[in-house]
């Protein structure tokens, strides 16, 4: 382990001779290894489970390699596998329309991250930028929403949605996000208040008003809060789980975490179909990875960035 | 303030509309012909009802079926949501504890009527199933799909390896004094991480490597699986009278003995701790070599036969002080939405699940137990072929063994008041009498 720790980029070239034993640092590493394991292993072992059949599962439930090694859980996710196949390797016949939710999902939480992202912004540079009368109380009344469990609203909201007769379509999924958050607002507010007033006050000179302000100014340096919270709302959209299935109960609008809910449980007292479970939640977390393999690095570095006033 | 009394206003309109969805679905044209939403929640099922629902729209060209499955979890909030929402399925799988609410709250379609004029005989159901749907009110809400019975899936290598033959396991006998010789052999059964057995001396009840009796749970107001096979043995039962009884029995020193016993395994360290139930599947835990013995419904065959390395034996659950053996038995039924647009071809629909046609089907796929007699035998069959022997489930039903699932008003509010009760007592938390309090409150509800 201490080889790897001379080898860091960081060390200069000249300083490439075996360090002296460092128990603080070797002390540190240990504890860095854990952590990735800690971190890491739920994930292989979701990923064992996914590889293995129900049946011999329980009974090899020690062994850390797959139990009966299969990619049928794989298959079943994504419907390439007969109810009789399913049955056979102790699944319950049960299969989703995997490119279908996939679908949902993917313009329900982009959808509802742009709206909320956008409306958030424009009303936290209202919050921020402009002067007006009981602006603080308004913006402690919005921070006090958060303090509210999002179940109260469940039902109102329901209610709502259904007088509306908009129950199971998109439009009724993502019209209770579309619009803000009042974390989404409070964060994006921060950044906005930090900005210069002195390039606020040149353009106004300029004779820009604030619409332009907003988009021509503001928005374009608060780039990197915006992508960070865009993906964090996307995040939280994709893994939303309540009202998906008491809205969107119907296939055409079915998310994939509702989809899910199918491997869970079939009957009462009924095991899950463990390994189809784990394979269609790593199924349908790739997305969310792919978008943190991709964007993950620059937001950080642009979060870095921005610190510089 | 007002906001709540915005709610309110929602809250009475939903009803509002609700209420006058009940009046549509006349005898029209139009409700005899396009696709009905059928749900149901065993996915084990769903290929024998997929094939079912083929057939059906070859013999009804003018209607089809779309099936859909829901996990049990979700599945009654679901079908609620979709109640007041008038998104509900036309035809849905319907369980004994949820139907009485659900028909008191006008959801559910009466089908006298087309069971007399299509003459559909109610006979010709395994006895009782058929009355089970026919609700306070005198009307009937389903027809019966299918039955299960309590038996008991014991580890056929455990039970060799302690000495205990197939013919010991399948003439058990009960008790609530000493347990009888059914906890002998859970006991015989059970073994501590030392290798001792539960009735040897030196058995460290606290380390406890292999269960002589897997638990499910409390079993709040039923015990369906967990006691009421044991309870019901001694002349005691759930209800003044079922279906629909107004007084429950909880508060009878005779079931209170019972549950005292039952309790006491786990004490004994026979029986897992009910704490360490919460979240496992008893029938994994089985499989996992964790308990010698699970009481389990027949509706888990398919789940218990298909572990790799058990060596599977089903036992008949054991002889009680009256002399007899007991079984809940329950069964499902499809019932129709009373809102459904398609009233007459969800009718034909219920009728033909509720068929021969349709049922011989379900047995032939050897899952569950068919509700028509003759279809129930093709099941026992089905099942043979697979290798499985189901007399332990079918022989209640032939000796009649079997006492119906109680059935009552205010279920939601009695189990509501009954789990946490029954959970302090089988975790031994509280003593059997404590279930007198709870009874009361109980009874309470039906004055």
């Amino acid at each position: 382990m201490t080889t790897t720790t001379s080898r860091v980029p960081l060390a200069k070239p000249a300083s490439r001779r075996r360090r002296p034993f460092n128990p603080r640092r070797a002390g540190a590493w240990a504890l860095l290894v854990l952590a990735i394991a800690v971190s890491v292993l739920p994930f292989l072992w979701v990923l064992r489970t996914a590889l293995s059949t129900n049946s011999a599962l329980a009974s090899q439930s020690a062994s850390l390699l797959p139990a009966d090694f299969t990619f049928g859980a794989f298959l079943r996710v994504f419907g390439l596998q007969s109810p009789a196949e399913a049955v056979a390797e102790g699944g319950s016949g049960a299969a989703i329309d995997f490119w279908l939710y996939l679908r949902n999902s993917v313009i329900f939480s982009s959808v509802t991250t742009a709206g909320a992202v956008f409306f958030s912004a424009m009303a936290a540079y209202a919050f921020a930028r402009l002067r007006w009368k009981g602006r603080n109380a308004v913006f402690s009344l919005f921070l006090g929403t958060m303090l509210v469990p999002p179940i109260f609203t469940a039902l109102p909201n329901f209610l709502l949605i259904k007088n509306l007769d908009l129950l199971n379509t998109m439009l009724g999924m993502v019209l209770p996000y579309l619009f803000m958050t009042p974390f989404a607002i409070f964060f994006l507010r921060q950044f906005f208040l930090n900005m210069s007033r002195e390039v606020e006050e040149a353009a106004m000179l300029d004779g820009a008003k604030h619409l332009r302000i907003f988009f021509q100014i503001v928005l374009p340096n608060a780039a990197a809060p915006i992508a960070t919270l865009a993906l964090l709302t996307f995040i939280g959209q994709w893994n939303e789980y309540f009202w998906p299935l008491l809205v969107g109960s119907q296939d055409d609008v079915r998310v994939l975490q509702v989809g899910l809910g199918v491997f869970k449980s079939q009957s009462p007292q009924g095991a899950p179909d463990w390994s189809g479970l784990m394979a269609a939640t790593l199924v349908s977390a790739l997305p969310v990875l792919i978008l943190f393999a991709a964007f993950g690095k620059k937001i950080v570095n642009s979060i870095g960035f921005s610190g510089i006033k | 303030m007002k906001k709540k009394a915005i709610g309110t206003l929602a809250a009475a309109a939903a009803a509002v509309l609700a209420l006058s969805a009940c009046g549509g679905g006349g005898g029209s044209a139009e409700s005899a012909k396009g696709e009905i939403n059928y749900w149901l929640w065993d996915a084990n099922q769903l290929p024998a009802y997929q094939q079912c629902a083929d057939d059906f729209h070859k013999a009804n060209p003018d209607i089809s079926v779309k099936i859909t499955q829901r996990g049990w979890d979700d599945y009654w909030s679901t079908l609620t949501n979709g109640f007041v929402g008038g998104t509900a399925p036309d035809v849905f799988t319907d369980h004994l504890g949820r139907y009485g609410e659900l028909a008191k709250n006008k959801q559910l379609l009466a089908i006298d009527d087309a069971v007399k004029k299509d003459s559909i005989d109610v006979a010709g159901y395994n006895e009782g199933l058929a009355d089970l749907w026919v609700g306070q009110d005198g009307k009937r809400y389903g027809l019966p799909k299918d039955w299960d019975t309590i038996g008991l899936f014991y580890n056929k290598a455990m039970a060799a390896s302690a000495g205990i033959t197939e013919d010991q396991m399948k003439n058990l006998t009960w008790n609530p004094q000493d347990g009888g010789t059914y906890e002998k052999v859970i006991a015989h059964l059970t073994v501590d991480k030392n290798g001792k057995r539960g009735d040897e001396p030196g058995f460290d009840k606290n380390n406890v490597d292999v269960y002589g009796l897997g638990l499910n749970g409390g079993g709040d107001s039923s015990g369906q699986t967990e006691w009421s096979y044991l309870t019901n043995t001694t002349g005691w039962s759930h209800t003044d009278k079922n279906p629909w009884g107004t007084h429950y029995n909880f508060d009878d020193p005779k079931f209170q003995a019972s549950m005292e016993w039952f309790a006491g395994l786990a004490d004994k360290g026979y029986m897992p701790k009910l704490e360490t139930t919460v979240g496992a599947s008893m029938a994994d835990t089985f499989a996992a070599g964790k308990s010698a013995i699970n009481a389990h419904g027949s509706w888990m065959i398919g789940q218990y036969t298909g572990y790799k390395g058990i060596d599977l034996g089903i036992a008949p659950t054991p002889v009680g002080p009256e002399g007899k053996r007991a079984s809940m038995f329950n069964g499902l039924a499809d019932s129709i939405w009373a809102g459904t647009k398609k009233k007459d071809a969800s009718i034909k629909w219920v009728e033909y699940l509720a068929s021969a046609d349709c049922q011989d089907v379900v047995a032939a796929k050897a899952v569950v137990f068919p509700a028509l007699k003759t279809s129930s035998d093709k099941a026992a069959e089905a099942f043979k072929a697979k290798g499985v022997d189901v007399t332990a489930f079918t022989e209640h039903v032939k000796n009649k063994t079997t006492f119906l699932y109680p059935i009552t008003d205010n279920t939601a509010k009695v189990k509501g008041i009954l789990k946490p009760a029954m959970d302090a007592v089988v975790s031994g938390k509280a003593p059997a009498s404590s279930l007198t309090q709870a009874n009361d409150q109980v009874n309470a509800l039906f004055k």
